[in-house]
């Protein structure tokens, strides 16, 4: 839920996100589910000369289970916040 | 998944696990983003020879097996002469 | 659990007291990180940043099989990552030198 709750603040922000299938995707983060499913528009595939295969794709859904990484914009992200968040989380998790 | 919802009965490109790339317009799709294309085609990368369209037709793809799905841009697509483009096929994902 | 552990009764508690501290991550297909840890969750999800990927390449020399393959090592930097908690093998909390 926490990581969930991260994505939902970067929307609008350009993202990088790197698929297990070595692909990486430069877009505008439109939305993101509990399956950390992702939507992107203005999307730019990282040489594209290599990847034609999406040259008329502007905008996708990339389904969460085969995203590798996704690089996020540092200014954007509270690390303190997240570290707090993150403590909360693991101290909710073991009350359990 | 509100997230395919504005894709309907638009051109879509799926990309699968396997590495296959699928071209057709997207009739819907479920909770578990199963998903239905209408008149879609396989089209075949190779570095050897430009793009090979395979029509497949009406074609229901389960939501395990789809790695991406992006909104094909009608214009730009058809100005594209895909026997022109060679390129590697997509890698399957490896976990 | 003595007092030496500091409180580490499970193996999440080791990742949570390496919070803001530069840890280790070894991913699956011959990857590895290293970045300062931000946040993770129970799918071991983490947020590092000022992280450096390395990859190991194994290029096989075709063959006599007696022959060392060859490994080459590609690194990476990255202001702020997302890491899938799939792809992760272990989290290594910094070594204290």
């Amino acid at each position: 839920m926490l990581i969930f709750s991260v994505f939902k603040t970067l929307t609008d922000q350009t993202v990088t996100v790197e698929l297990k299938n070595d692909l990486s995707i430069t877009g505008v983060l439109k939305s993101v589910d509990q399956f950390l499913n992702i939507r992107l528009d203005s999307i730019k595939v990282l040489d594209e000369a290599r990847h034609p295969h999406m040259m008329a794709v502007k905008n996708c859904f990339i389904r969460g289970s085969v995203v590798r990484y996704v690089q996020l914009p540092a200014a954007a992200v509270d690390t303190q916040l997240l570290e707090d968040a993150t403590r909360r989380e693991a101290a909710n998790q073991t009350k359990k | 998944m509100s997230s395919l919802q504005g894709y309907v009965d638009h051109k879509v490109l799926l990309i699968l696990q396997d590495g296959r790339a699928i071209v057709g317009t997207l009739a819907g799709f479920d909770q578990r983003s199963n998903v239905v294309l209408s008149d879609s085609k396989e089209r075949v990368f190779s570095l050897e020879e430009g793009v090979e369209e395979v029509p497949l037709g009406l074609y229901l793809v389960k939501g395990d097996m789809i790695a991406l799905v992006g909104e094909v841009d009608a214009a730009i697509d058809e100005s594209v002469d895909l026997s022109t483009i060679r390129a590697d096929p997509i890698p399957p994902i490896r976990y | 659990m003595d007092g030496v552990s500091q409180g580490i009764q499970e193996p999440f508690d080791l990742v949570r007291l390496s919070l803001n501290e530069r840890v280790f991550v070894k991913l699956r297909g011959d990857r590895q990180l290293t970045g300062v840890l931000h946040a993770y969750d129970g799918h071991m999800n983490l947020i590092l940043s000022d992280v450096e990927e390395t990859i190991m390449i194994v290029e096989p020399l075709d063959g006599a099989s007696d022959v060392p393959s060859t490994v080459k090592v590609a690194k990476r930097n990255m202001e702020m990552l997302f890491v899938r908690g799939d792809g992760v093998i272990l989290v290594s909390p910094p070594s204290r030198t």
